[in-house]
């Protein structure tokens, strides 16, 4: 029994791994050879730990001068539920005459819980460096052999094309809509029947009323399809109803016609003509879509 | 009514469009300019400064590059340094490479003349501006190789696998090196 009791209590004490505050830990570092002066070296750590177990950002590396020949160019903490992966940027600069064995200082990242807290250690990594530059310095006309300066770079036009492109676009698209509403395009007859009467009524005087009443009829006769009388407007109005805002007009149009050509003794004033233009007008802005 | 307001916001879009064809036309002739000023200065032909100075900071650093070029070291210091925060991160790395390419040449000069008083505050310019240019753009290797030039010119002689390897003792070491080539073999 009391062999059992101390197996127990032993089997408890090797438990103790479960109350590690860290279930994993691993720095992940690239090949440790092959860098030249000016690289810059990646470092990950990743640590996950227990429930209630935090990460001490002020125990990892500053940035900046780590050294004399050794900078931290970037840190950053990536935090995912309990894992954390710290991904550290070395550059280094150092110019060996041979291939030169250098290390990156370890360091010891701290974890919390609550007032406790607990180190984990980040070794040194150990990496090779090359020179660039031979022993025996190459000589050239001017002296030293140097890399020249970097040509300025030409300025980017490729915005201000892709500006051109799209405004010139954009604006060739509404034109063609307007062109298609103001009927500039040829085939569209239907759409430019009044401007064409218009054009021909402005040369008119009232005394050429006959001729003006004939252009008119001719319009809504070629905007009907077919002779278009006074008792058939309904019709008409059902098929265009666009132009019920102008049936005081058309009413009054008819009216006039009427009595200019069956009646005798009319006497043409020129208020008569401008109303004919007009109506002649407001039917044109119909037509063009902008009324 | 919907239909006037229709018309009228489709002739306002024209408009706009049309302002923004011209402004588009401008600014790609503008830059059609500077580039061919860029041109001039990369081969050799000065401009205009008033064309320099009221343009981008790639002009400016196109006119250095002239400098540097005819070898008039100040005016290409002057101009380099007016733009040395303009522009985009690779921007900056460039004109930090040529101000290292800058200072290094008249360091390697001074050098040759014996005046060590003056090649060593030099060298150690250029080498602090290859640094930062390769922080800001690690993959340049004419950065990394001229910079390697300047340090052997100004060797930093503290060997880096001893224990008191510190900044704090960068300052005092820095300036008992003797700046120089090795020549033939050691």
């Amino acid at each position: 029994m009391r062999i059992l009791l101390i197996m127990v209590l032993s089997l408890l004490g090797c438990s103790g791994s479960i109350d590690e505050p860290v279930s994993y830990f691993n720095v992940e570092t690239p090949r440790p050879f092959g860098y030249v002066n000016g690289d810059e070296i990646p470092q990950r750590i990743v640590i996950e730990t227990r429930s209630g177990i935090s990460l001490q950002a002020g125990s990892l590396p500053a940035k900046g001068q780590i050294n004399r020949w050794l900078n931290l160019n970037q840190v950053t903490v990536k935090q995912n539920g309990r894992r954390y992966e710290i991904d550290l940027r070395y550059q280094v600069f150092y110019a060996p005459l041979e291939v030169k064995s250098l290390t990156l200082p370890g360091f010891t990242v701290q974890l919390s819980q609550g007032e406790k807290s607990v180190g984990k250690s980040v070794p040194a990594w150990s990496f090779t460096l090359s020179p660039l530059r031979e022993l025996v310095v190459r000589q050239t006309e001017q002296g030293e052999y140097l890399r020249p300066d970097s040509p300025p770079p030409l300025l980017a036009n490729t915005q201000a094309l892709y500006g051109l492109t799209a405004s010139l676009t954009v604006a060739a698209l509404i034109a063609a809509y307007l062109g298609y509403l103001y009927a500039c395009f040829p085939g569209m007859s239907r759409r430019t029947v009044f401007k064409r009467a218009l054009r021909k009524l402005a040369g008119l005087s009232k005394a050429d009323m006959e001729q003006a009443l004939t252009l008119v009829h001719q319009a809504l006769n070629s905007l009907n399809g077919q002779p278009l009388f006074a008792n058939r407007l309904s019709d008409f109005y059902r098929r265009n109803p666009q132009y019920l805002q102008v049936s005081s007009q058309l009413a009054w149009f008819f009216n006039y016609s009427n009595r200019y050509f069956f009646s005798d003794g009319m006497i043409v004033v020129a208020q008569d003509l401008q109303q004919l233009k007009d109506f002649c007008e407001r039917c044109r802005k119909i037509e063009r879509g902008s009324r | 009514m919907i239909r006037t307001i229709r018309h009228m916001t489709l002739w306002a879009m024209l408009a706009a469009a049309l302002t923004a064809f011209v402004y588009s036309a401008a600014m790609l002739y503008g830059i059609h300019q500077d580039n061919d000023l860029i041109r001039q200065l990369t081969s050799g032909k000065d401009v205009a400064v008033n064309k320099v100075i009221s343009g981008e900071p790639e002009l400016r650093l196109a006119r250095a590059f002239y400098f540097k070029q005819k070898h008039r070291y100040d005016e290409a210091l002057s101009t380099l340094s007016l733009i040395m925060d303009k522009g985009d991160q690779k921007f900056q790395a460039k004109a930090r490479y040529n101000l290292g390419n800058l200072y290094l040449e008249q360091a390697i000069q001074q050098a040759k003349a014996m005046n060590m008083n003056q090649a060593l505050p030099l060298a150690g310019l250029a080498k602090q501006a290859y640094r930062q240019s390769l922080a800001l753009d690690s993959g340049n290797w004419d950065g990394k190789y001229n910079l390697e030039v300047a340090m052997r010119l100004l060797p930093e002689m503290d060997r880096v696998d001893m224990p008191d390897d510190e900044p704090t003792n960068q300052k005092s070491q820095l300036w008992t090196t003797v700046p120089g080539f090795p020549r033939g073999l050691p």
